[in-house]
């Protein structure tokens, strides 16, 4: 079953034609990979998903119902979630602290305004620190979250969203800017996930996810050149091409060095 | 709706399964006051009280009040980020619907104070929904723009009633048991006050909702893709700040007994800013002690200092290059310092031995 699909997705900036009529699908509890080379598209597809930009053309529809006029913060009421290319956490609140307002989001507190506003927020820590042990970042708890690395902020961004429960977690670039063990500690984690929940990731970096995913999808100036199973999608000619350029570079490779 | 419900419940059952999480605050407003809470309070007391002998029981209770003022601003300046340049229009309204509550409505002073929160949070609602759409120079503009609304209605088309430029005296100040005439009445009544609105102010900052002022504070954007409209939850803080600077603003006009178009100067607005800033914005200890410390500045200095604000320029620009935090921020950065010294000390020790 689909979970998200577009219709004719465009977004234009002036003369720009950011994405292009993208038709997207996402099934239920798949993990979609989305790639492409810079400028393709790829983050701006997401803002567009996500609710951060209205697209200028075309519909998305989230769960069966359409979502594109949607604010951001009722596709997350539908279970959307997103996180950001550049991490975005609350640098002034202590770590424990910056997922409290993921934590009640799902209780009854923050369903009744007089609860949310009087309950005292050392109430849900237990359940904040629990949220933190999944991401491995309970040692962490009191730190301030300025003081994280960017790596230890990278799962702190991924806790906040999975403490909603999403049914569709959608990553940009999950693993910029980290080093090699950060990335083997958010892959474990986006592995954990795997089956449980739809996942939408971004990625720069093919070899990094595709063992992961199990669709794979090439974005190239603002539309989407080629989708299907991982392998079969690197191997396709066009792919190759928009990465690595034409063939005849190929070609002009061995009488170089015949010379 | 029933299919809504049901989505929450199907998260909420998810929730324990994947996550192990379940959220179980049973805690309320009255549990929540813990022994701390009450210490804290009598803390406050004690330093208003020891005032009292050095300034008189009358200066006390303005600085209270005032104190009360800048707690509210606090609210929506150092919690929530929004510097607003027009509060003082709340506690203008709050101040003048007790002068004419009192003298068209009501002979008690109690049900007046009433009238002139509601009145203010009423301003608040309105002026909020409009001015809590925009940030930074806007917001503090707009809001600005809407206190010299207030001044110009006071000043001129309301005249008749308002008294203009003359302002309005109170009549009713004492009914039964409440007798504002009375100056220790007066003060011990907004001492009460006073405490009322920080242990109010106290729990809600400590609350998720707390947390969530400070998220919006640092970024909004980020906060909206945590599915809270964050529209609502601005205007909220922005009607209760108003609500509370009515509050202090009724207290003004029945500490005086008299009603003056000051309390909506727009250019007293910078005063309290200046006494967040000094105790430190975002905690309301530090609107505290800015508060005190800010009446003692306009209150005394200028009787030993003719230009006494050139004081305050000083410590004003001190403040923003050297003590972002002002001076409760100083104390606590200090007290950290202290920790960190004596754990890194003891721990020495330890390998000593």
């Amino acid at each position: 079953m689909e979970l998200l699909v577009t219709e004719g997705l465009t977004k234009r900036f002036g003369g720009l034609v950011a994405v292009n009529e993208v038709n997207l699908r996402i099934k239920e509890n798949e993990a979609l990979g989305i790639i492409g080379p810079n400028g393709s598209g790829k983050t701006t597809l997401f803002n567009l998903l996500s609710g951060f930009f209205a697209p200028t053309k075309g519909r998305v529809v989230f769960r069966g119902k359409d979502v594109t006029r949607l604010s951001p913060e009722e596709r997350v009421k539908m279970g959307m979630v997103r996180t950001f290319q550049l991490v975005s956490v609350f640098n002034s609140l202590k770590v424990w602290e910056s997922l409290v307002p993921c934590i009640v989001w799902n209780s009854d507190i923050y369903h009744s305004l007089w609860k949310f506003m009087t309950t005292a927020v050392e109430e849900v820590r237990d359940n904040s620190i629990e949220a933190l042990k999944l991401v491995g970042l309970k040692d962490y708890a009191d730190s301030m979250t300025a003081e994280l690395s960017y790596g230890d902020k990278r799962l702190l961004e991924i806790a906040f969203a999975l403490a909603f429960q999403p049914k569709l977690l959608l990553l940009d670039e999950p693993f910029s800017g980290l080093s090699d063990v950060e990335i083997g500690k958010v892959l474990a984690l986006l592995r954990s996930l795997k089956g449980k929940t739809t996942i939408g990731i971004i990625e720069h970096k093919i070899s990094m996810i595709v063992d992961f995913v199990d669709r794979l999808c090439v974005m190239n100036e603002g539309r989407i050149i080629c989708e299907g199973k991982p392998q079969e999608v690197l191997a396709d000619p066009l792919v190759n091409e928009c990465y690595w350029g034409k063939e005849e570079v190929v070609e002009e490779a061995p009488s170089s060095s015949a010379l | 709706m029933r299919k809504e419900s049901r989505y929450m419940r199907d998260v909420l059952k998810k929730q324990e399964t994947m996550l192990g999480v379940s959220v179980t605050a049973r805690k309320s407003f009255v549990e929540a006051m813990g022994g701390q809470r009450v210490l804290e309070l009598v803390l406050i007391a004690v330093v208003f009280l020891v005032l009292v002998p050095f300034l008189g029981a009358h200066r006390v209770t303005d600085f209270a009040i005032f104190c009360i003022f800048a707690l509210s601003f606090d609210l929506l300046y150092g919690y929530m980020g929004r510097l607003s340049f027009g509060h003082l229009l709340y506690l203008g309204v709050g101040a003048y619907t007790v002068g004419l509550s009192l003298r068209y409505v009501t002979t008690n002073p109690l049900l007046a104070i009433v009238l002139g929160v509601v009145a203010a949070s009423l301003a608040g609602m309105a002026v909020g929904a409009v001015t809590v759409r925009v940030s930074g120079a806007a917001f503090a503009l707009s809001n600005l723009a809407f206190n010299r609304v207030g001044w110009f209605l006071v000043m001129s088309p309301l005249k008749e009633i308002t008294g203009g430029e003359n302002g309005l005296s109170i009549r009713n100040l004492s009914f039964w048991l409440v007798n504002f005439r009375n100056p220790n009445f007066r003060f011990w009544f907004v001492l009460v006050a006073l405490l009322g609105v920080f242990l109010f102010l106290r729990v809600l900052t400590a609350s998720p909702y707390g947390v969530l002022l400070r998220s919006i504070k640092e970024d909004e954007r980020r906060v909206r893709f945590l599915g809270y409209n964050t529209y609502f939850y601005k205007w909220i803080t922005f009607v209760v700040a108003a609500s509370i600077a009515g509050f202090a603003g009724a207290l003004t006009a029945l500490n005086y007994g008299y009603v003056n178009p000051n309390t909506l100067d727009v250019h007293a607005n910078a005063g309290v800013v200046f006494a967040c800033l000094i105790g430190g914005s975002g905690r309301l200890y530090g609107a505290l002690l800015g508060g005190i410390l800010y009446m003692l500045i306009t209150n005394l200095l200028p009787i030993y200092f003719q230009r006494w604000e050139f004081v305050l320029g000083v410590a004003l620009l001190l403040i923003v290059f050297r003590f972002r935090g002002g001076i409760w921020g100083g104390l606590e950065a200090l007290r950290k310092s202290i920790v960190l010294r004596y754990n890194a000390s003891s721990s020495k020790k330890g390998v000593s031995q």
